[in-house]
Parts: C-alpha cells; sequence; structure tokens
C-alpha cells in the first residue's frame, strides 16, 4: 500500500500541469533541499525515460529546480525556477538518459548536489499522483516513500555520515 | 479498518452501516490520530481550491503557453448562456467546469490532482455541477471528495494511477471511476451501488492509451476529462438504477492493471505514439519545441 491516505488521492493541491512530472519531482527536490539545509549551489539533473522524452512540455526542468530551490508544489514561483536558480548563482547542468539502472519506472531521476562542501547523490521515482519515493542516496539503496512521517536526522545520520 | 480491494471495502460499510465517505474519513482519522474536524477541514480546503481552480479557468480566455489549448471554457460557457444545449444543465456544466480546470492546469496555475492533475478536471467538474443543480450542501460535495478518494486509494495500491505507468486509462480512467462513485453516494445511492458506478465508469475507459501531442498534458487529455465527466455521470446513472457491471469492480481494476503492463512505452505519455505521432501530432510538437524534443540539451 504505497498510497496510505486520502490525500495522497485528492491531492496534492499543486500548479500544473502533471502531477508525476510536475508536482512529485518538487518534492524530490525539496528533499534533497531540506537535507542540505538550503539552496545548493551546484546540481547535476539527469532524467531518465518518460522524464526524458517529455520533461520540457511537463516543466519537469523548472519542478526539480523549484523543489531545490525550497518551494512546496503549489508555488507559482516554479515557473519562473530558471530565472531564480540563476539569481541564487545555482550551477545547473542537465543531462538526457534512456533508462535508470537502478531503479525500474518511467519517470526517475538522478540529481547530484553540493552545498557549501556537502555532497549528496540521490535517485528519486515519481510514482503518480504526485507520491514520489526516494530508492538511492548516497551509493545506498533505500526505499523511502515521501508521503509519510521522514525523520530528517536519522536519515542525515545514515546516510549523509560520509559526505561530511 | 483496513481495506485493499473494493470487496472488503464493502464489506466494511456493510458492518459499520456507513458510507463510503463516511467510512475513508474514519479511516484516516484513525491511522493519522487526527480528528474528524481536522481532517474533514483538510479536504474542505481542497474543494474550495478546485473552485478557485474553476473560477480562475472560466475568466481566462487566453491559450496556453503552447498555444494548443485554452479558451474552450469560456466558450462552452457562451453555448450554456444561450440555452440550446442538447443534453442537460448538469452535463454541460460538469464539461464546462471540467473545461476550465484542466486548462487552468495546462498554463501553469493552481489545481488539485484528483488523482493526477493530467485528469484533475473530472471530478471537480462533477462536483460542481451537482453544486449548480442539485440541492446538495456543501459539506456533503467535501464528504464526495472522500468517497471519490476511496474509490482512488485502491485503485491505485491494486494499479496504477499515471499514465505513463498505465496509459490513460489509468489516470482518466482512474478519476471517472472515483467521480462516478462519489455521485451516487452524494445522491444517496448505496457502498454497493458506488462501487457498481466505478466498475462500469473504469469499464468504459480500459484500454485507452496516453499519447499527449509534444507530451504537454493539454491534447487530448483535456477533451478527455470533458468527457470523462459525461461518462461519470452515464455510469452513475446505471448504478443509481440497479444496473450492475457484470464483471466485479475488482476484476475491471485487474484487468486495467494487466492491459497497462502490456501497453507498449510509445503509448505511456512518452509522446512516441497515438495522436502525439500523427502528421498533425509531429508538426505541432516541431513548432512548439522547436526541435525534437529528445536527449542532450547540454
Amino acid at each position: 500500500m504505497i498510497y496510505n491516505s486520502c490525500f495522497d488521492i485528492i491531492g496534492p493541491i499543486m500548479v500544473g500541469p502533471s502531477s508525476s512530472h510536475t508536482a512529485g519531482v518538487v518534492s524530490i527536490g525539496k528533499f534533497a533541499y531540506d537535507l542540505l539545509g538550503g539552496v545548493p549551489d551546484y546540481a547535476h539533473i539527469t532524467f531518465y525515460d518518460s522524464f526524458a522524452e517529455t520533461y520540457r512540455g511537463h516543466g519537469t526542468d523548472k519542478a526539480i529546480l523549484g523543489g531545490l530551490l525550497g518551494m512546496d508544489t503549489d508555488d507559482p514561483g516554479i515557473r519562473y525556477a530558471f530565472d531564480l536558480a540563476q539569481d541564487e548563482k545555482m550551477n545547473v547542468t542537465f543531462q538526457m538518459e534512456n533508462q535508470c539502472s537502478y531503479f525500474d519506472h518511467p519517470n526517475t531521476l538522478m540529481v547530484e548536489v553540493r552545498r557549501k562542501g556537502k555532497r549528496l547523490e540521490i535517485g528519486g521515482a515519481s510514482l503518480g499522483g504526485g507520491l514520489s519515493k526516494i530508492f538511492y542516496m548516497n551509493e545506498h539503496r533505500l526505499d523511502l516513500l515521501l508521503n509519510t512521517e521522514i525523520d530528517m536526522e536519522w536519515i542525515k545520520e545514515t546516510y549523509l555520515s560520509e559526505s561530511r | 479498518m483496513e481495506f485493499s480491494s473494493m470487496e472488503e471495502l464493502l464489506q466494511q460499510c456493510h458492518e459499520k452501516n456507513w458510507g463510503i465517505g463516511e467510512l475513508m474519513l474514519e479511516w484516516e482519522a484513525s491511522k493519522t490520530g487526527r480528528s474528524q474536524k481536522d481532517i474533514f477541514e483538510k479536504m474542505k480546503e481542497r474543494l474550495l481550491r478546485m473552485k478557485d481552480a474553476i473560477e480562475t479557468g472560466i475568466e481566462d480566455k487566453s491559450t496556453a503557453p503552447s498555444g494548443i489549448s485554452g479558451g474552450d471554457a469560456y466558450l462552452l460557457q457562451q453555448y450554456k448562456e444561450k440555452g440550446n444545449y442538447l443534453t442537460g444543465s448538469i452535463t454541460v456544466d460538469a464539461m464546462k467546469y471540467a473545461f476550465a480546470t484542466s486548462e487552468t492546469n495546462a498554463r501553469m496555475g493552481v489545481i488539485v490532482a484528483t488523482p493526477t492533475a493530467g485528469s484533475a478536471g473530472i471530478l471537480p467538474g462533477c462536483i460542481f455541477a451537482l453544486r449548480d443543480n442539485t440541492d446538495i450542501p456543501f459539506d456533503e460535495l467535501v464528504m464526495g471528495l472522500f468517497t471519490a478518494s476511496a474509490i482512488g486509494y485502491v485503485i491505485a495500491n491494486r494499479a496504477f494511477i499515471s499514465g505513463a505507468a498505465g496509459g490513460c486509462q489509468a489516470e482518466v480512467g482512474s478519476a471517472t471511476a472515483m467521480a462516478a462513485a462519489a455521485i451516487v453516494e452524494m445522491n444517496g445511492g448505496s457502498p454497493k451501488q458506488s462501487v457498481q458506478a466505478a466498475a462500469m465508469g473504469l469499464k468504459s475507459l480500459l484500454g485507452l492509451v496516453c499519447d499527449p501531442v509534444a507530451g504537454l498534458v493539454e491534447v487530448p487529455c483535456i477533451k478527455r476529462n470533458v468527457i470523462g465527466t459525461s461518462i461519470a455521470f452515464t455510469a452513475a446513472e446505471m448504478a443509481l438504477a440497479g444496473i450492475q457491471s457484470r464483471i466485479p469492480c475488482d476484476e475491471v481494476i485487474g484487468a486495467m492493471y494487466d492491459i497497462g503492463k502490456s501497453m507498449p512505452r510509445t503509448l505511456k505519455e512518452t509522446a512516441l505514439g497515438g495522436l502525439a505521432a500523427t502528421p498533425t501530432g509531429e508538426e505541432l510538437k516541431q513548432k512548439i519545441m522547436g526541435k525534437p524534443c529528445l536527449r542532450n540539451v547540454n
């Protein structure tokens, strides 16, 4: 049961146009932002499969940047994410690939971010309806649904130690 | 009080003598430890945000940034005002509101995913058409969202709700099933009738592929939302008349899953097949993207 609330189905409240290609991606970016404790100064983003094919139309690129800038899914600023990332002097690169070798799902991405000497590499999949999971973090595989209560301190201690 | 199938959902409703919406509200409360009142208010906020999306969409005559959608909610509004429509006020209102929501979505406006953004027009379309054409109180409309969420919850956990995973049948199909069940319950139908409506709604959309032109949630997504409202009302009418799906709802969901799994990748939101791959679809894609939207941007 990966969907576990009525609000996973009726929601999220979000800027369009796609819950899996926009909102779910914002959440993955926001997760990285929360872990880093702020806006990264470097971000290398890899889109796979459906994300790679259709990211422009869905604003998937704006969505990941919006999340990395700390925005929530209903933040109207998402559409200006490129300009805002530039204002923050975030060094951003994108890469498109066919299939992700870590996780078999059409809506997957990997993002490598750095901030103040901290480096974080996470893999996220957007499962539909705005629900996302993290399947990879700094050389570790994991299975973390973003619609559950997440103990960020525990995550930091368990997965981020070697990158400090 | 966990449930993972429509059968179990109906069993729970039967044992407690509750409607589906009531059961879902209590389930959420017991699961999260929050009060029913809090959860109800949170859902009510979603209904209000849907209302905002509709109002924004009806007023806005502009086209989406892509140039391939927008302004149709306004056209339908004009058409309704003339009064010569063929079906009925409730159908035309549902169409109008579905257009308004989906057009707002295409403009990167704020909407509520129900269950997804690509299918966000159907449930609000049906609910606000009921608001305008019946005397169902606003709080009952909120309860309709709980009913819809229970149906979506079962479908999402047994199959899928995204076009990329299972085609449009998973997206517009789920939303239509959810809306059909909610319409039934808001109009006094039994939980069993609600589930029958969900089955009939979903059956009508089995096999539908996800083939958006240029990968945008516009063509044909918006009109599929609009038409989904009519299917939802038709399924609800049948269920309220006592008509049953010959295939049980859980098996319909199973069929949807199997079909989605065997659907080729080109027809699952990759914009590589179906309408996206027609001469006009390709032409629009070239025009919008400037170049085929493939591979390295760097």
